[in-house]
């Protein structure tokens, strides 16, 4: 049967439209299941007006047996078989016959009992009383009231149009009642008209203007740019986004292609792109990478017959780009390298100290990364960008797109004659700004990046700024997976303690927490964010955490640890040799440290696990110290015989302590050795599962 | 022959006082924008049923160009509604007020795009959107949800129109100082002057000394004030607060540090006189 819900409401942010069909969806697939409703479809679609659910389910609930027990059959029946007052009773509560009680067997014995089946409730009666509070129940990035109501929504719920098999379910929420009527357009066609169907109710939209499904509106808005891009030769400038949000923002998508003058093309097209995206939504145009004089504009529009909305763009987008000239402009009379004072006055964080302040930090921080991952070449180069990099956020352009922070300066610095690479370093030197986007292209720009965000979050850590779920101010989550992205990327190997270490001297008393708890939470800190990246990559959480489980020494070996062990799990020796590492972690667990004295290993099992020990630890190190973890777990678990060999025959809580405490030792040796490849009482094996 | 500025001015008052607003006049001190007024600020905080519409200039000081920039101006005009509580449909209403001023709508864009206003300053903040057309930001339009640091109930709407915006948008024109004030003054007659004489007073010419004593004087007086409950006179002398800082502001003479400081000064004399004037729970 099929069932049709649209929230209607005033224009929804792109991520509140996203968020209120994720929990639509998933909710509504919830209750029914739990109220016994089979679905067998169920899908979402919408705009920035609504909020759409498109399900097929059955009538009613599934029909139940239903078993009550009453008076154990003893009670219920005299010997003879006759009915007692009990049994009376019992049939009488369920408005029948004693004869149609039967006998039950239950753990307690015999009981008398009535079956019957329940009829369930119809589709429709349950959606009336799931609606209400799933809608009520929605959250968004931020919520909102209006007129006198306590309801709190996305933006003002305009309707409800809820319909199963045709027929409105009633219900009432944000103090409307449901029905069978939505409106077209809004400005085209908004008066309301009547719906039967999800068919009715596309093609009635369509014929108003409204586009339901994102996807034809997407392959809509790319046609006609198409059609209007190719007599020129030319492409959008790439801008995922900002489509995405078009085509959620739009239900009537109309292309309009405008121009702007040539002399505008002396600006970058970062430039121009910014100053085309911000306030008007519109893309760059380009050929071979370069712009032209063009834009493309995605308007809630039929149609643009008297041209009146590209006219209209290219008005505001003239003023707009004089401006982003005029500053332009204006910024390059000043040199970057005269700026420096006027950053002292721009404070990176009250405790912390100014931009000036930072930049000298993130120098230092810089030199000395170059020199940890043998960066030598670039070190001149990255040092230099670390001069330069803060300096475009005291310029009338980046106070006026601050969206283009760091590309600024790197424009900047090569339109003042830097090193190519130094201006690229500058220029790149804020990415990744999510896992989604690229790293730093040159070393010098991934070493800066790194420095830089490191000197933050250790910074904003050590004065004691809380980043909890929804309150992250300093962004130290996103700037702690871009310090992951870069590593990994790059593949780059070195002590991240002591990096952390230099980062805290360099910030010397500026910090009003203890070294040590600052270090120890940045660590915790990237664990977390290391434990998201690599689930996110679909390695199994019990391997991501024995990966992590070593430690953080090196964010880049962390990652191959955990490959590892990916590529490991499915060998033969994985189960065991897991179930014998935990085995060995048990009996040590709550020992006191104890050291191995060869002469008093008294059975040969023993003497062999130690030589085998012995020779197993000298072939690991070197493997270890180059990140080749997949060889150092087949070597190691080749100890696997011995250990169990030792296990059969060697009692290991021997009475007499000193044997005891020798042996334990040779366990603790092993333990440590295990440590360092991965955690493997983390890994969930077969073998154990169930087991609790 | 389109609509001039006065046209355009007398059009939304009267579409608006149709709606049942009461016509207000302007306030009568520096004010940033329409929303600071007592009209709007003092309105919201109550539980009683407002309409109000108003013109009100509003001084920008960081945004005079000397009158050589066609689009920005230190002081521009906003008309302002405020209705409490949102009537369920506003959306349209606000529509019909463009239409009302002859802009045919099926030939253009009208967007509704995300953009939630905040006044650190006051304590307000509000959910909405910048109203676009044809890529041209011509209103702003919230949904207060706080002012004065209260939660406000029922909530109002607010709809700020950016005046010479629209008015560009109908005479189609790129250069403000074009504009048609009346059939007989340009907006240049009126306001070039004007634009470049305090261009240069924002920038250069104020005295940053004198307008810190300033600053402390009026945060002195309002405190005082607030004490005597003299609510509405101590109110002035926060707005006073705020166009002193806006000035030391285009005089690049506030750090960063002392900006937030001198806001959080501004806004808890305000949140003070929000609270007194609406007790949590009463009708004022």
């Amino acid at each position: 049967m099929e069932f049709l819900l649209e929230i209607l409401a005033e224009e929804m942010p792109p991520d509140h439209v996203r968020a209120g069909l994720d929990q639509l969806d998933e909710g509504l697939r919830r209750e029914l299941a739990a109220a016994r409703i089979p679905v067998a479809a169920l899908r979402t679609c919408g705009t920035c007006r609504r909020l759409v659910v498109l399900a097929d389910m059955a009538e009613a609930q599934e029909t139940q047996d239903k078993l009550v027990i009453g008076p154990s059959k003893a009670v219920a029946f005299a010997p003879d078989g006759s009915p007692t007052a009990a049994a009376l009773g019992f049939a009488r509560s369920q408005g029948v016959g004693v004869e149609a009680l039967e006998t039950v067997m239950t753990e307690k014995g015999e009981y008398v009992g009535r079956r019957k089946t329940e009829r369930g409730k119809t589709a429709g009666e349950i959606l009336s009383g799931i609606l209400p509070g799933l809608i009520a129940g929605l959250s968004f990035p931020k919520t909102m009231r209006w007129g006198g109501l306590a309801f709190r929504f996305s933006r003002p719920i305009q309707g409800f149009l809820c319909l199963l098999g045709g027929a409105v379910v009633p219900f009432e929420a944000a103090g409307l009642r449901s029905g069978d009527t939505t409106t077209g357009h809004k400005i085209h066609d908004p008066r309301p008209f009547a719906v039967r169907s999800f068919e009715d109710y596309r093609a009635g939209l369509a014929e108003r203007g409204v586009v339901i499904d994102p996807e034809a509106r997407r392959s809509a808005i790319l046609a006609q740019v198409e059609s209007r891009l190719q007599p020129l030769g030319a492409k959008l400038h790439p801008d995922p986004n900002l489509l995405d949000k078009l085509v959620s923002d739009i239900e009537s998508p109309c292309v309009v292609l405008g121009s702007f003058a040539k002399d505008y093309l002396t600006l970058p097209l970062e430039l121009l792109s910014t100053a085309m995206r911000e306030g008007q939504h519109l893309f760059s145009v380009v050929k071979d990478k370069k712009q032209l004089p063009y834009f493309v504009g995605v308007a809630d529009a039929r149609g643009d017959a008297a041209s009146l909305i590209v006219k209209g763009n290219e008005r505001v987008l003239r003023a707009r780009l004089e401006d982003a000239r005029f500053f332009w402009e204006q910024d390059l009379r000043t040199p970057l390298s005269k700026r420096a004072p006027a950053l002292k006055q721009v404070v990176f964080q009250e405790k912390l100290g100014s931009y000036e302040d930072k930049t000298q930090r993130i120098k230092k921080v810089t030199a000395y990364l170059c020199d940890k991952i043998g960066a030598v070449q670039a070190k001149e180069t990255a040092v230099q960008a670390a001069e330069l990099c803060k300096l475009d956020l005291v310029t009338e352009l980046v106070r006026e797109f601050p969206s283009l922070q760091g590309r600024a300066g790197g424009l900047f610095a090569r339109a003042e004659g830097f090193p190519a690479a130094v201006a690229q370093a500058v220029y790149e030197h804020y990415r990744p700004v999510g896992l989604e986007d690229e790293s730093p292209a040159g070393p010098a720009g991934a070493v800066l990046s790194l420095a830089d965000k490191v000197d933050t979050i250790v910074g904003v850590l050590g004065v004691g700024v809380q980043t909890t779920g929804s309150s992250d101010p300093f962004g130290l989550r996103r700037n702690a997976l871009g310090v992951c992205k870069v590593v990994l990327d790059r593949k780059l190997s070195f002590s991240f303690p002591r990096l952390l270490d230099k980062v805290l001297a360099v910030y010397g008393d500026r910090l009003s927490r203890p070294v040590r708890e600052v270090k120890a939470d940045c660590l915790d800190f990237f664990a977390g964010r290391l434990r998201h990246i690599f689930e996110r990559m679909g390695f199994r959480y019990d391997l991501v955490n024995a990966a992590l489980g070593p430690g953080l020494e090196d964010l880049y070996f962390a990652l191959l640890r955990v490959k590892a062990l990916d590529k490991l799990k499915a060998s033969p020796q994985f189960e065991p040799m897991i179930l014998m590492a935990k085995r060995v972690n048990n009996i040590i667990r709550n020992q006191p440290a104890a050291k191995v004295n060869p002469d008093l290993l008294a059975e040969k099992a023993e003497r062999d696990l130690h030589s085998s020990v012995t020779i197993l630890e000298g072939n690991l190190r070197p493997m270890i110290g180059r990140g080749d973890f997949g060889q150092a777990q087949t070597v190691l678990f080749r100890i696997q015989p011995t250990l169990a060999a030792f296990f059969d025959k060697v009692l290991v809580m021997a009475e007499e302590k000193k044997l005891r405490q020798n042996r334990v030792g040779l366990l603790q040796t092993i333990a440590r050795l295990l440590l360092e490849v991965a955690d493997y009482s983390q890994v969930v094996v077969e073998g154990e599962k169930g087991s609790g | 022959m389109s609509m001039s500025l006065q046209d355009l001015i007398m059009s939304l008052q009267r579409y608006w006082t149709g709606q049942g607003c009461t016509l207000a006049q302007p306030y009568d001190l520096e004010v940033g924008a329409g929303t600071m007024t007592p009209d709007t600020f003092f309105r919201v905080l109550d539980r009683r049923p407002w309409r109000v519409a108003y013109v009100q200039p509003s001084r920008r000081p960081t945004d005079g160009r000397y009158g050589e920039n066609p689009h920005r101006v230190q002081k521009h005009l906003q008309f302002q509604v405020i209705i409490k509580p949102s009537p369920s449909d506003i959306q349209r209403l606000y529509i019909e007020s463009l239409v009302a001023l002859g802009i045919d709508l099926a030939e253009h864009d009208l967007r509704f795009d995300e953009d939630n206003w905040e006044s650190p300053t006051i304590g307000a903040w509000g959910v909405g959107w910048q109203v676009m057309l044809d890529g041209l930001e011509i209103t702003q339009f919230t949904y207060f949800q706080q002012s004065g640091g209260l939660d406000l109930s029922p909530v109002p709407v607010e709809i700020t129109y950016g005046l010479e915006r629209l008015e560009m948008f109908l005479e189609r024109k790129d250069d403000i100082y074009d504009l048609d004030w009346s059939a007989d003054a340009t907006y240049r007659d009126l306001r070039f002057r004007e634009e470049k004489e305090f261009s240069d007073y924002n920038f250069n010419q104020a005295d940053v000394a004198k307008l810190h004593k300033l600053f402390a004087f009026a945060e002195d007086e309002a405190r005082s004030l607030v004490q005597k409950n003299l609510l509405l006179p101590a109110y002035d002398q926060c707005l006073k607060c705020s166009h002193v800082f806006n000035l030391l502001d285009a005089r690049r003479a506030i750090s960063v540090t002392e900006r937030v400081k001198m806001i959080a000064q501004i806004r808890a004399v305000v949140t003070d006189i929000a609270r007194r004037y609406a007790p949590a729970g009463e009708d004022a």
